[in-house]
């Protein structure tokens, strides 16, 4: 299976495929053993980043230690379960399915009136639903005994398409330095059924979404002026020069300037001699900080 | 004459844990010498972890401690080389390498260039050492120490050489980042490492002992990759990226002295003209002297008068 019969690939963007999964899988098992776990769990949406990591993890842990939840939404598509079942059954992993339809429509039912529940839009109904995944991941890694594994890549971090506390909301992330280009390059390395790594990336809250119709470029186009504009530090006379048009560089550095709060943690009030991220900075785990003692 | 054997313990230390990482030294160090090991050479902080952040001073050791001292006791005939957290007298931290001999501490080299910058913040936590030296080694030759970033300087291999080391020994903490597919190893850290360690074995005709740990602390994970170099700038051993193991590789010292006699490289070095130099480059770049290389119009300091550039940042000139 060739990569370039699946998907563009910019060449600045092509990477050592068993490199990065060497360093994934110590990273995968490095966060786990330090917090003093062994399992981990992933919310699969049937998309190729979920899809990814989920390989990821079973291929750094073994699959009898990962568990997928599948949290469709009324309106999901039926597709999108079904590939999601797909990688459960071949990885052979636990795997187990949560309606999240009852938490968001009871939500943005009658009974909340006052806040416009009835007329809500898609984004409000998107960032719910995110964040009720999140919820639910967060009390399946109670009941599985694992850490929950972040799925957002580095394309939508920096451009800001996520949920804060909602899908980009996790223990560790080892894709998130991987732009989605890179992501699909990894899915054939370690194969991904095609079918997830061909469709149109989306984010399933409405029937038809695309996330390249929604933003407005191709992944392909964006990861390659991302590359060049934050890892290359061009300015945009250069990005000019190497042909990027200079409105579609514009748009692009807007959206990642007003999503920088998403990338980092919430600023603390300094008042007392010591502060949490400021200058009281620890390892977050350390000596002492695991829940029992790590392999 | 008899090869010199030396161990490579490429090795994950646990973050902040002193006592695990000392007992594995300790473990390692025995195994080494059972194999034969005349040195063997453990990374930078191998005894605490790297990403230590405010932990660095709960895991500092002063150079008497009981614990470094009893490390120091399992090197009864032979050589080993450590990464701990130092603290001195005054309580300064530093990243110290120590050469630990025939059961005693014999030398101790503190970073000298603590890299602040991209994804490292050394000199928010740590002092920059300010010493330089090669020291006498039980192997029969002189063993110059240096800490990962000391490598990304010039002055620090050629200084190391002409004091009279043989062995340069730079133990790291390397992050690994960088997967171009375009990298000549898969690894844009361990591209620059194999390119410079080449170099200055070549240049200072010099082996180069390269020890670089493993695993995982926090985001970063640690490449290994450690080597043995040899005087001609060949890679005599160049163990595993990311695996943790005990690597042991022979080396021929008689291959040093070919190498300096058919090129004589260190001899030729002019270090009083080197000195001049730099004496002339210092004063001038405090504004203390003239600058004879600079343009007319220059700024005390700097060689380059300003001059409009044009739009795309040239030097119309």
């Amino acid at each position: 299976m060739s990569a370039k019969a699946l998907f563009t690939l910019p060449p600045e963007l092509a990477i050592d495929t068993d490199v990065a999964r060497r360093i994934i899988a110590e990273f995968i098992r490095g966060q786990l053993r330090q917090a003093g776990f062994e399992r981990a769990l992933v919310g699969l949406s049937g998309g190729i980043d979920s899809a990814v990591v989920a390989c990821l993890t079973a291929e750094a842990i073994g699959p009898e230690r990962l568990l997928c939840v599948l949290m469709p939404y009324r309106t999901s598509s039926p597709a999108s379960r079904a590939d999601a079942e797909e990688v459960v059954g071949r990885l052979g992993c636990a795997g187990t399915l949560v309606d999240v339809s009852p938490m968001v429509d009871g939500y943005f039912g009658a009974a909340i009136a006052g806040v416009g529940g009835g007329e809500a839009s898609a984004v409000r109904r998107g960032n719910l639903m995110a964040r009720m995944r999140m919820a639910v991941l967060y009390d399946h890694s109670v009941t599985w005994g694992g850490l929950v594994v972040g799925t957002g890549n580095k394309t939508e971090t920096l451009i800001g398409y996520t949920t804060l506390f909602g899908d980009s909301a996790s223990a560790f992330n080892p894709i998130g330095d991987l732009y989605k280009t890179q992501v699909r390059q990894l899915a054939v390395a370690i194969g991904v059924p095609e079918r997830i790594i061909t469709k149109a990336p989306s984010a399933d809250l409405w029937p038809g979404q695309t996330d390249e119709g929604e933003v407005g470029f191709s992944y392909a186009e964006i990861d390659r002026l991302l590359y060049w504009m934050v890892d290359k530090r061009r300015s945009d006379e250069e990005l000019a020069a190497m042909g990027f048009e200079p409105g579609f560089v514009a748009r692009v550095t807007r959206m990642v300037a007003t999503s920088e709060f998403k990338r980092q943690v919430p600023p603390i009030a300094k008042i007392g001699p010591r502060t949490a991220g400021i200058d009281y900075l620890y390892p977050r785990r350390r000596p002492g900080s695991a829940r029992r003692s790590g392999g | 004459m008899q090869p010199l054997r030396i161990a490579l313990a490429q090795i994950a230390p646990r973050l902040g844990e002193l006592e695990a990482n000392l007992a594995r030294h300790r473990e390692l160090l025995a195994e080494a010498r059972a194999g034969g090991a005349d040195l063997v050479v453990f990374p930078e902080l191998g005894l605490t972890g790297y990403l230590l952040q405010d932990l660095a001073a709960e895991v500092a050791m002063r150079i008497d401690d009981p614990r470094l001292t009893r490390l120091a006791a399992g090197t009864a005939g032979c050589s080993a080389v450590v990464g701990f957290v130092e603290e001195s007298a005054d309580h300064r931290l530093f990243i110290a390498a120590a050469l630990l001999e025939d059961g005693e501490v014999r030398h101790v080299h503190r970073k000298v260039f603590l890299p602040t910058y991209g994804l490292f913040d050394e000199r928010r936590f740590f002092a920059a050492g300010t010493v330089l030296r090669a020291v006498p080694s039980r192997l029969g030759v002189g063993i110059g120490l240096a800490v990962c970033e000391d490598f990304w300087h010039l002055a620090v291999p050629q200084l190391l050489a002409l004091d009279g080391a043989q062995i340069l020994v730079n133990i790291s903490s390397s992050p690994g980042r960088d997967v171009a597919a375009v990298n000549e190893v898969g690894l844009g850290t361990a591209t620059s490492w194999r390119t410079m360690m080449r170099t200055y074995a070549q240049l200072t005709t010099s082996f180069v002992v390269f020890c670089n740990r493993v695993g995982v602390d926090e985001s970063v994970t640690f490449w290994g990759g450690s080597e043995v170099i040899a005087p001609t700038g060949e890679a005599r051993f160049s163990a595993p990226l990311h695996d943790e193991g005990l690597y042991t590789v022979d080396v021929d010292l008689a291959e040093l002295r070919r190498e300096r006699i058919a090129l004589p490289l260190l001899r030729d070095e002019r270090p009083e003209m080197v000195l001049r130099q730099l004496e002339r480059i210092v004063l001038e770049r405090a504004g203390l002297a003239p600058d004879s290389t600079a343009e007319p119009g220059a700024g005390p300091g700097l060689d380059v008068a300003p001059e409009p550039a044009d739009a795309r940042g040239r030097r119309t000139a």
